[in-house]
């Protein structure tokens, strides 16, 4: 890797033109082998997926803070959607109430990054993730706690949203828009602003940034992307439950930063495809296996692990790798 | 407010199924995922999650029901096979699932999904594309009302059980201070309004009522909470472990109160684990479970055959899954050599069995009542077994 | 009155035992961490490995089950030292979050290897410890000895580690390379080896509190989820201070089982991580920490 200029152009010439001939291979295998309907169901879990993933890239990327609590932000997302659809308010004017939710949400959980720093501050948006599940659990009057809400179908003016086809489109179209927003936002100042806090806090501080004003935007923004990815979820679901929103759902999202990369927003999409694409190659994995061993359970957790511990060994900056 | 959401969600249900069987109606020639050799058919379960300790015997009685009518020649010379897809409790897996034996492997019907989330999350996706949705394992009303032509369910909610056997035990034994320990999930919560509604029906109420969260390991405190509220009957909405680790606390230290577990606690593995500590423990249970020891003949040769396929000893989940997948067999078998959903599904409305050699109820389905069996049994830990003690009870 | 002390103590007495148990998987996780400065994300996989360890040596291969225990825990340390030397070592230096997933995914692994033995996975299982479900009675105060034994286990395993790390040479090593890699390095001492020793003590000590947890919960798959309560217990330690660890530990199993007796319903679960937070936010570098400043202003 030299730096000059021209290279680095025709590097990214490159990158482009192998993501898209990766993405061809990828979607034709798909729809061969799984058939159209089904795999245009996937991609709305990519796009959905990699929503919230652009949240996790923002914090662990662009600000370098961890989140151990991003699935609660998706919970306050998926709820504030689902009771207001259910009380008639517009799906489109829900999903900016959620959004506003999970930046504000995001905004209480790096409230502790004013005093706590590195790990501590990690394990209090644990803690945060936590306390909000029990809150959804036992606040019974608002979220019928454990039994959890079904939600209807999303519906925008006229046109109901329950094919896959439409589903795909809009979590399609959305992912491109936030992508739009974020690009932007991470080429300005603020975004130089993150990066300076993500590399060295105290020299970044030296320079005059607001280093806990930084952090408090990457959880707000990080939050709103969130409860954005959460809005469309529940929606997609059909039905939500507080334990959906765990830490398994944590880590499975910083997982995907990792996987596809948390330096780049690119990785955000990546990440998801791998994400969703894992429990697919165990079934195919599946019908290649003698009987025995393809009947035991696990295989997909041995799997994902794998994947996660290979890519940080073998490729710890993602698949969009790179330095940005 | 909360009934506001519940009554849109009944009439959009309703008004789905209605749309389905019109459909159905017109569409019924080639039916999916049967062929003039096979008939395939989807399951949803949970092998790698948290309740996989279900799951598998659950898989794994059907895989073996289906390979022995398969070695009698099939249904009507269809071969039988299973797509089974592990969800692990987790809803979008289950969603993924769904559409993937709907649209990928063209499954017939979908047989025991399993749990609460997973079952919510595909109910509605799975009659919509016109698939039977047969007896899932999930105690949740949805599951068979309002009636639809495509919904089948053989086991009541909790609630259900709960209030018939809360009351036989309140009326045969006297108790005058009923308490609930509960799992603070959505089983918790149904074992809750069960137990409720039984009481309100004698004049009573719940004296106390503590949770705990799955994974607790200690239930010392909510134990003293419930023998300083002076209960004489505790209602045990709890799992195996949980189950064992209440009775030996409440041994412990010295409390000798009556105890009723639901049917999650009823597991041969609660007086394997649990020993002397859980002597007397009363449970409710559908189907005894298949103790080798004492069986029938038939029973004991279940049994053997169970053992040699799979390599341990049955439960009562491995009873339960083999009883579904019979029930499967009997209705494609009755809906005749043309096999057609819709013609499955009114063999299935009118299909009456006359018990089993688990010593199982009678499952009555008509055209206006898709819950076979809303009746439970009462049983209780005697010598280290469990023992029937009552017929079914409402 | 008497009938409510006595309860008040019994329930104090099962609360101390939990505790003990979350303070061993925090000390764990803080001897990692303190030594490595790797965040172990799978100290609860390791605990459960552990007990399916000794529990296929014992009930499986039919051994007695003190040669079980010893040879699981031991395998424990082996398979610790194992995973440093392959793949944790690549994690230093990097950033925390590279070492909380790495350890994460090799937990997945862990814990997906079990799930594919079916015997494991189909039921809960019992070691037959021979005091398993006894009652003793301290005066007035039943106590189950399962949870005299955790109690005086850990206290055993305490001093074993007390006398490790003062009066060994590799313990003492393992000291100074905690308190500074640099000078320690340049004192002789192996970093890279350390680093090995802590790993494999880690485990060994995740593995022993497995077999504390086998009487109290039995052996299952989820029975790593106590880590969580463990990790609470390492913050509210300060995550640098072994003895904090293992007391914040208690302090939380018996604040859980308090609050489960005295405060309304509900309450009990978000304790810990109430506590936690409260206790973040008044004393931002950890418990321990303020108390080793308390401790050092008396003494002046």
């Amino acid at each position: 890797m030299t730096g000059q200029a021209p290279t680095l152009r025709g590097g990214f010439a490159r990158r482009v033109g192998l993501s898209v001939i990766v993405l061809c291979a990828l979607s034709l295998l798909a729809v061969r082998h799984l058939g159209l309907d089904y795999a245009l169901g996937q991609l709305v879990f990519i796009f959905t997926y990699a929503i919230a993933g652009l949240g996790v890239v923002l914090i662990v990327g662009q600000s370098g803070q961890i989140s151990l609590g991003q699935g609660a932000l998706i919970a306050l997302g998926a709820y504030v959607q689902t009771l207001l659809v259910l009380r008639g308010v517009p799906v489109p004017v829900a999903l900016v109430l959620a959004i506003a939710v999970g930046c504000a949400g995001g905004w209480i959980a790096s409230l502790p990054a004013r005093r706590l720093g590195g790990l501590y501050f990690a394990m209090s948006t644990l803690a945060f993730a936590l306390i909000v599940e029990e809150v959804l659990v036992r606040w019974e009057s608002m979220t019928r706690g454990a039994a959890g809400l079904l939600v209807p179908d999303a519906s925008i003016g006229p046109w109901l949203l329950n094919a896959t086809l439409s589903q795909a489109l809009v979590s399609g179209l959305v992912f491109l828009i936030a992508l739009g927003c974020c690009r932007r936002w991470v080429a300005s100042r603020h975004g130089r602003a993150w990066r300076a806090v993500r590399d060295d806090e105290v020299a970044a501080a030296a320079c005059g940034v607001d280093v806990a004003r930084c952090k408090a935007q990457a959880f707000v923004i990080g939050g709103g992307l969130s409860g954005l990815a959460g809005g469309l979820y529940a929606h997609w679901i059909g039905f939500i439950s507080p334990e959906q929103f765990g830490l398994f759902l944590s880590f499975e999202l910083l997982m995907l930063a990792f996987i596809g990369g948390a330096r780049h927003l690119a990785g955000a999409f990546w990440g998801a495809l791998v994400i969703v694409a894992i429990p697919q190659a165990n079934a195919l994995l599946r019908d290649l296996l003698p009987a025995e061993l393809a009947r035991a359970a696990g295989v997909e957790a041995i799997m994902f692990g794998a994947v996660i511990v290979a890519v940080i060994l073998f490729r710890p900056q993602g698949i969009a790798g790179g330095k940005a | 407010m909360r009934s506001f959401g519940l009554i849109s969600i009944r009439s959009m249900v309703a008004a789905v199924g209605m749309a389905t069987a019109m459909t159905l109606s017109v569409s019924a020639s080639a039916t999916p995922g049967v062929s003039d050799r096979e008939i395939l058919v989807g399951t949803i379960q949970d092998l790698s999650g948290p309740i996989a300790m279900l799951g598998t015997p659950v898989r794994d009685a059907m895989l073996m029901r289906f390979e022995e009518a398969n070695q009698a020649g099939g249904v009507h010379g269809r071969m039988l096979r299973l797509a089974v897809e592990d969800a692990a409790y987790d809803p979008k897996r289950a969603v993924l699932a769904a559409r993937k034996l709907v649209q990928r492997d063209q499954v017939f019907a979908f047989l025991a999904n399993m749990g609460t989330p997973v079952v919510m999350a595909t109910m509605q996706m799975i009659v919509d594309s016109g698939r039977p949705h047969l007896f899932p394992f999930s105690p949740h009303e949805l599951t068979y009302t309002p009636l639809h032509p495509l919904k089948f369910q053989m086991f009541a909610p909790y609630q259900d059980y709960m209030d018939a056997a809360v009351r036989h035990m309140v009326g045969a034994n006297g108790y005058r201070q009923t308490c609930l320990l509960y799992q603070d999930d959505d089983y918790g919560l149904e074992v809750m309004k069960g137990v409720e509604a039984g009481l309100a029906k004698i004049d009573m109420a719940l004296v106390e009522r503590t949770s705990y969260k799955r994974g607790a390991t200690d239930f010392s405190s909510q134990v003293a909470r419930l023998r300083a509220a002076g209960c004489d009957f505790v209602v045990l909405a709890t799992v195996v472990r949980e189950t064992v680790a209440v009775m030996a606390e409440a041994r412990k230290i010295g409390w000798e109160v009556d105890m009723l577990v639901t049917a999650s606690g009823y597991s041969a593995q609660t007086h394997e684990l649990g020993g002397d500590a859980v002597e007397g423990l009363y449970g409710v249970t559908v189907l005894p479970h298949p103790y080798a020891e004492g069986a029938d003949p038939a029973l004991a040769d279940w049994i053997d055959r169970y053992r040699a396929r799979f390599g341990v000893a049955p439960n009562v989940w491995s009873a339960m899954g083999y009883t579904i997948a019979d029930l499967f067999i009997q209705a494609a078998d009755a809906a005749g050599p043309e096999l057609t959903i819709e013609g499955f599904v009114s063999a299935m409305a009118s299909l009456h069995t006359e018990g089993d050699i688990f010593g199982g109820p009678a499952y009555r389905f008509s055209p206006d009542d898709h819950l076979g069996n809303r009746y439970g049994r009462i049983a209780q830990i005697r010598d280290g077994r469990w023992e029937v003690l009552t017929d079914y009870v409402d | 009155m008497l009938r409510r002390m006595i309860t008040f103590m019994q329930v104090l007495v099962s609360g101390f035992a939990t505790g003990c148990i979350y303070g061993l998987v925090a000390l764990s996780f803080v001897l990692i961490y303190k030594a490595t400065e790797t965040v172990s994300f799978m100290q609860g996989e390791l605990l459960m490995v552990g007990a399916f360890a000794v529990l296929a040596l014992n009930v499986g291969a039919g051994w007695p089950l003190w040669l079980a225990a010893l040879c699981g825990v031991a395998g424990m340390v082996v398979l610790g030292a194992v995973l440093e030397r392959s793949v944790l070592r690549r994690a230093i230096g990097q950033p925390h979050l590279t070492a909380v997933l790495l350890t994460f995914g090799l937990g997945m692994m862990m814990r997906g290897s079990v799930t594919t033995v079916p015997a494991a996975s189909h039921s809960m299982h019992r070691l037959p410890f021979p005091f398993a479900g006894e009652t003793l009675t301290v005066g007035p105060v039943p106590v189950a000895a399962e949870h005299v034994a955790v109690i005086v286990a850990t206290v055993l395993l305490a001093a074993a580690l007390t006398l490790f790390f003062r009066h060994t040479r590799a313990g003492l090593a393992l000291r100074a390379c905690s308190e500074n890699p640099r000078i320690a390095s340049l004192m002789g001492v192996s970093v890279s080896r350390m680093h090995t020793l802590a790993w494999a003590l880690g485990a060994g000590l995740a593995a022993c509190a497995g077999l504390m947890l086998a009487p109290v919960t039995f052996v299952h798959l989820n029975m790593g989820l106590i880590a969580l309560k463990a990790f609470p217990a390492a913050v509210l330690g300060g995550m640098t201070s072994l003895p904090g660890a293992l007391i914040a530990g208690i302090f939380l199993g018996i604040a859980e089982a308090i609050a489960g007796l005295m405060l309304p319903e509900g309450v009990k679960d978000i304790v810990p991580y109430a506590l936690l937070m409260i206790a973040l936010l008044l004393f931002p570098s950890g418990i321990g920490a303020a108390f080793a400043r308390g401790g050092a202003r008396l003494a002046r």
